[in-house]
């Protein structure tokens, strides 16, 4: 109940973060300075998920964005679990990848990835038809080198899950008879996921928004659908303002869905068994006195 | 209180038989926690359906040795045999050095030694019964309705049928106990250790634990059990041993130990909890 009312507030309070800003923008066309008039009809008709190409794009954003997440989780998991494993080699590749993906811009891995690769004919990313789409060699190279740049910093956000799960855990599990593998599969990460998927969702906040680097190599994602269209209208304010609301929306709606997540997650660790509010599911005002408490005794 | 026992044994023809049946065979076992030297040359032999109790003050070892037992801890010297088997290292050809066994072959023999742990340490994402039947499941490779089957008639064992649905943070310490020993016994080992598995409990939930387990030790379980409640051991143990400083001190049938010990040492621990 009470998260049902959160989510009431924030949306309320987001709504009303919008208007503010469309009237300040309004606003900006009567006073702006030489002659400037923000430009109701295209705004609005660029905006509209109807407008040309637009739903195609965002639709390059999200798909990208979860595929790239996805190689990201499990390149992350063996990274976390190589950058823990007792034999040396596994550790040593393990440090390497993350020094090497975390250490250079995402920018530069995507353009050396796609553009260097390919002009060593190392690797062509030659476009490949999957269930009958069409994937071009730009989308293939952006989830991937996307994806690899994120299973470095994922590796960190997993290990630290993992380390938070009581070593009494994988004992239990050993005397069980179950074998590293089983171990983590089974009983190691199901309870660090609880602690990875708040970073993760933060994580994926982050991807979607990334991924309009890919304008680089020419994707035509929500970014650079919004950029063209101002390069044909000279008319970046309300282009980009509308990309912006596009790229708020995604991440908005991926709020929810993370909470929902993390709900889920938090199996096992509520004391009522009815479902109510267990401490994920307080408020912002009741954890922070929660956290204040001890202090103040 | 031990004749009472093998009456109780004797009724459900469980008699012990003679040597033949060694369960745990430990032999010259060295245990080096950096410099500091926790075991040093412990042997200790139980047969089958024999109660053992381990006590002895803190620091003695005496947890250490059984987490040796099922291969927690690692040995720097000696062996330690379960039902014949050498736990968790092979012989090189000169019978000399040990090397440590392959993971897969030790989770192996870890399927036929229960253990339960003073923390319990259930996993807390699953509820009580699949806590019973995951390892069944995924390491017997049990079918599922057959698992479920066995579950519930352990959680009816340890008492606790109505929580077959409950997650352990709804339970209290000594119902978690229970189900720690209920899944242990799903994969029906040969062979349970306990290590202090009273300890963290409030005094209130000793009692339905210890209950669990004597009634246990009746059915002939064969137990390896470390425990400052001198009262099960009195009552159930077939043999008490005594450690201290990593060696074991003394050894001997319940009565003897407890009311005419041999060695000073064992003298002045007893003198201090009893």
């Amino acid at each position: 109940m009470s998260a049902l009312r959160s989510y009431g507030i924030r949306s309320a309070r987001l709504a009303g973060c919008l208007f503010v800003l469309l009237i300040v923008a309004g606003c900006a066309g009567k006073t702006g300075r030489a002659g400037f008039n923000f430009d109701w009809n295209v705004f609005f008709q660029d905006l509209s998920p109807f407008s040309q190409g637009l739903l195609g794009a965002v639709y390059v954003t999200v798909v990208v964005s979860v595929l790239s997440q996805a190689i990201g989780v499990v390149l992350g998991i063996f990274a976390a679990l190589g950058k823990m494993a007792k034999f040396l080699p596994f550790r040593t590749i393990a440090n390497l990848y993350i020094w090497i993906f975390r250490g250079t811009p995402v920018l530069v891995q995507l353009a050396f990835g796609f553009y260097g690769v390919g002009a060593a004919h190392l690797w062509g990313w030659d476009a490949i038809t999957l269930f009958g789409f069409k994937i071009t060699g730009e989308i293939q190279a952006g989830i991937v080198i996307l994806g690899i740049n994120e299973g470095a910093y994922m590796a960190e956000i997993i290990r630290a899950g993992i380390l938070a799960v009581d070593p009494g855990q994988t004992e239990a599990a050993k005397s069980l008879g179950m074998t590293y593998g089983q171990t983590m599969s089974r009983i190691v990460l199901p309870q660090a996921a609880r602690v990875i998927i708040p970073p993760l969702g933060n994580e994926f906040n982050n991807m979607l928004k990334t991924t309009s680097l890919l304008f680089v190599l020419g994707v035509i994602e929500t970014y650079n659908h919004y950029n063209i269209a101002q390069g044909q209208n000279f008319q970046p304010f309300e282009e980009f303002l509308g990309c912006a609301l596009w790229y708020l929306l995604m991440t908005t709606i991926w709020g929810f869905v993370q909470a929902r997540i993390e709900r889920r997650f938090s199996r096992g660790t509520e004391l009522s068994s009815g479902g109510g509010a267990g401490p994920r599911n307080k408020g912002f005002a009741e954890r922070f006195m929660a956290l204040r408490a001890p202090i103040e005794q | 209180m031990t004749n009472v026992r093998h009456d109780l044994l004797g009724a459900i023809g469980g008699v012990p038989r003679p040597d033949v049946d060694v369960v745990v065979d430990a032999r010259d076992v060295n245990k080096y926690f950096g410099r500091l030297h926790v075991l040093k040359d412990v042997c200790l032999q139980v047969r089958r359906q024999e109660t053992v109790v381990i006590i002895g003050p803190s620091g003695s070892g005496k947890t250490t040795f059984i987490r040796c037992v099922n291969h927690l801890e690692k040995i720097q010297s000696g062996r330690i045999f379960v039902n014949g088997h050498l736990i968790g290292y092979r012989e090189t050809a000169d019978r000399m050095t040990l090397v440590e066994d392959k993971e897969k072959n030790i989770a192996l023999q870890r399927q036929e030694i229960g253990m339960v742990f003073q923390r319990f340490n259930l996993f807390p994402h699953m509820t009580a019964l699949e806590n019973i039947i995951e390892a069944p499941i995924h390491v017997r490779g049990m079918a599922h309705d057959q698992a479920i089957g066995m579950g519930r008639a352990l959680l009816e064992r340890v008492g606790l049928a109505a929580k077959e649905m409950v997650y352990p943070n709804q339970l209290s310490g000594g119902q978690q106990q229970r189900i720690a020993i209920a899944r242990a016994l799903a994969m029906r080992p040969a062979l349970m250790l306990f290590d202090e598995p009273t300890s963290a409990l409030d005094p209130e939930m000793i009692g339905e634990v210890l209950e669990v387990m004597k009634e246990l030790a009746r059915e002939g379980m064969t137990m390896i059990v470390v425990s400052h409640e001198m009262g099960f051991a009195r009552e159930v143990a077939n043999r008490v041993v005594m450690m201290d400083d990593g060696v074991v001190v003394e050894e001997g049938a319940p009565e003897q130990v407890f009311s005419s010990p041999t060695q000073e040492r064992t003298k002045a621990f007893l003198s201090k909890i009893l």
